[in-house]
């Protein structure tokens, strides 16, 4: 890219002493020549995806990318899903900034082309966009986002594959008092639309359960130094640190909290499953760390096995939210393919028959809000600096 | 733990964060002394620090770690310094007549090529920082001080004072002191005016060049946009100690990481950021010069 741009100012340079005239028509031949790269499009269908595949939580997004175009691949074998139509996926960045996902969710929209969007892994992301979705009359499914209040807007265009944190939150309560015997908590968030969700919902189930919840308080996606917190909570002596958030805070929390010395077990949600969290907070720290999970084990998941092993041939081990981009783009595909034309109202229309897909975790249903049926949460530890599954959780 | 106990460690906490913000205010403050221009890529300088250090330690394998963390700090600084010195050449000094406006946005400029430039080359997560130092903490009365924390504070307390002593004592600091005075009236003595303004930029970007590599050890974790916040904190630090005056950032730079550690550990952790920044508009209202800023007064 860089020698052709050195070598079209080359040119520009060269046509310095043309006649005005010249010049320009030199100009708009180059110009031309540029635009007229594509030749003739041929028609496409589109399915959008948004998702951070930049910034901290870039890996998070590129399993998640990997994962839908997987979906696409295996699609495009069962032939073109519209007579005469192209399958694309058209990924964009929100670098899990709620601005951007709006911006992209605006630019999905306006692209004819774009039949249903597969997105936003972050709550916050989702949320705002789901609106644009809602008035475009476009099939969203969100594979990841977990907060409940998301479905409660009464959108008709809004699914999700993954279960919810009014469920995620009452089973890690429910792990922390009863089978870590958990009594005196101490909650963080990252004031996040997922995070403080969550965390709302652990600390109504923990209250409930009569445990102590010795403070909850919010620290900034971003921020590296905990270290202040972290000694506060030591002062307070509890016996379980909770964080409701993503893994590059996690992993800075896990650190610090061992290099201050507080001895509390860690436990925190999804979006700190990932196995760089291991990496960045140092194995030695890691150890013994509990999370909670969307789904469960998917390594044990008889339906799923089939797509790990694929995925893992072709993109190395598996992340968190993989298997959940492929669940919804491959549903979006479904939908399209079902309502066989070019048209969001019909794909809208043909999504609502949807009942008992064979999907990777079972028989996929949604209810009337638009979230699964499938309401798995998973307890994972970290065992010789790695991920292991302990059990499917009770979240009543 | 005792309330004392507790705020002795909170304080220890504050002034690890502190010294950081000191040596990268340092770099604001110097070039602003010189050509009262507020550097915006010095951020970004800074977080190619701690990306300079993490490729040198990653390359040295079965060395000592003192020896490993003098190899990356001398590195780093080699890199960084380099690096400001060509930032000076290429883009501010071609302008440096023009409007300071048109220098400002420059330095703006330069700091979204340097955040892009690391992004192409590490990659856009976050990565693992390599222990420069072993993971050894003493009790003392309660209060945990780890060899992190000692490093930081040492390493920073020398480079300032090494840094205070060229200033006072050698004729380049002479010059440098006489240029932030009057670059015209130096130029006419027979300053190399545009030397000093070249080496106080690299000096600043190779104290900053520590600044990342010691954060980079602290937290453990940098990423390409670490450099944007802990930028914004050291250019505040340096406007708290009277940007322009070399102790004034300084002491900024302690104070505010002093303010931040008490501030999330005595209040609330979520309202960390805005606390400083509040105690930084309170003392501008008051004393609009900075703590330490006389210097820059007679300029204006």
């Amino acid at each position: 890219m860089a020698v052709g741009h050195r070598a079209r100012l080359l040119r520009l340079k060269s046509v310095r002493h043309f006649s005005k005239r010249g010049k320009c028509l030199t100009l708009f031949l180059l110009l031309a020549g540029l635009g007229g790269c594509g030749g003739p499009r041929e028609p496409v269908v589109k399915i959008g995806f948004v998702a951070p595949l930049t910034g901290d939580q870039a890996p998070h997004g590129q399993d998640m990318l990997q994962g839908a175009r997987l979906a696409v691949a295996h699609a495009l074998t069962e032939g073109p899903v519209i007579p005469g139509h192209s399958l694309a996926l058209a990924p964009l960045d929100d670098q899990r900034n709620p601005t951007q996902a709006v911006a992209a969710a605006k630019k999905l929209v306006a692209d004819p082309d774009v039949m249903a969007v597969v997105g936003h892994l972050n709550s916050s992301c989702t949320m705002p966009a789901s609106a644009i979705y809602h008035q475009a009359r476009m099939l969203h499914i969100t594979p990841i986002s977990s907060n409940p209040q998301i479905s409660r807007q009464g959108f008709d265009t809004f699914y999700r594959t993954c279960v919810t944190d009014d469920l995620q939150g009452p089973a890690a309560a429910l792990f922390a008092v009863r089978e870590l015997g958990a009594s005196r908590i101490f909650i963080l968030d990252d004031m996040t639309t997922y995070g403080r969700g969550l965390a709302n919902e652990f600390e109504k189930k923990l209250k409930a359960l009569g445990a102590a919840v010795l403070g909850h308080e919010g620290i900034t996606q971003g921020d590296k130094d905990f270290t202040p917190i972290l000694t506060k909570i030591k002062a307070l002596n509890p016996d379980l640190l909770y964080f409701a958030g993503m893994f590059p805070e996690g992993a800075l929390l896990i650190k610090q909290k061992a290099d201050v010395g507080l001895a509390a077990r860690f436990m925190g949600g999804d979006g700190q499953f990932d196995p760089v969290l291991i990496d960045l907070a140092t194995p030695q720290a890691a150890e013994g760390i509990y999370l909670t999970t969307i789904g469960s084990d998917i390594h044990q998941t008889p339906t799923a096995r089939a797509f790990v092993a694929e995925y893992e041939e072709q993109f190395g081990p598996i992340g968190a939210y993989s298997a959940y981009a492929y669940e919804a783009t491959s549903i979006a595909i479904w939908a399209i393919r079902q309502a066989g034309v070019k048209d969001r109202r019909a794909v809208l229309a043909t999504m609502k028959t949807l009942k008992d897909y064979p999907g990777l975790f079972g028989p996929q249903n949604f209810d009337e809000k638009g979230d699964s049926l499938i309401r798995d949460v998973g307890i994972f530890t970290v065992k010789d600096g790695r991920f292991q599954f302990v059990k499917t959780a009770a979240w009543e | 733990m005792t309330p004392l106990q507790l705020f002795l460690q909170q304080l220890a906490n504050g002034l690890t964060l502190g010294a950081i913000y000191a040596l990268i205010a340092l770099g604001y403050t110097m070039v602003y002394g010189v050509v009262q221009l507020i550097n915006f890529a010095h951020g970004e300088i800074f977080m190619v620090g701690a990306y300079a250090a993490l490729t040198v330690a990653l390359a040295i394998t079965g060395a000592p770690w003192w020896a490993v963390l003098a190899v990356c700090a001398l590195g780093a600084m080699a890199l960084c310094g380099a690096l400001g010195w060509a930032t000076e050449r290429v883009a501010y000094r071609p302008i440096r007549s023009a409007p300071r406006l048109n220098a400002l946005i420059t330095a703006i400029g330069m700091s979204f090529v340097l955040q892009n430039l690391v992004m192409r080359i590490y990659g856009a997560t976050d990565r693992r920082f390599p222990e420069l130092w072993p993971a050894v903490r003493w009790q003392w009365g309660g209060v945990t001080v780890t060899l992190t924390q000692v490093v930081v504070w040492g390493t920073a307390a020398l480079l300032m004072v090494g840094l205070q002593w060229l200033v006072m004592r050698t004729r380049l600091g002479v010059a440098m002191r006489a240029t932030s005075q009057d670059v015209a009236a130096c130029a006419l003595l027979g300053i190399p005016v545009n030397r000093i303004i070249a080496v106080t930029f690299a000096l600043g970007s190779a104290l900053a060049a520590v600044g990342g590599m010691l954060f980079g050890g602290y937290y453990g974790t940098i990423n390409f946009h670490d450099g944007y916040l802990t930028g914004l904190k050291a250019f505040t630090a340096a406007v708290l100690g009277g940007i322009g005056n070399i102790p004034g950032a300084m002491v900024g730079g302690v104070v505010l990481g002093l303010l931040e550690g008490l501030g999330a550990g005595y209040l609330s952790s979520q309202w960390k950021n805005v606390f400083a920044f509040v105690i930084l508009v309170c003392l501008l209202l008051f004393k609009p010069t900075g703590l330490l800023g006389e210097r820059v007064a007679d300029r204006a």
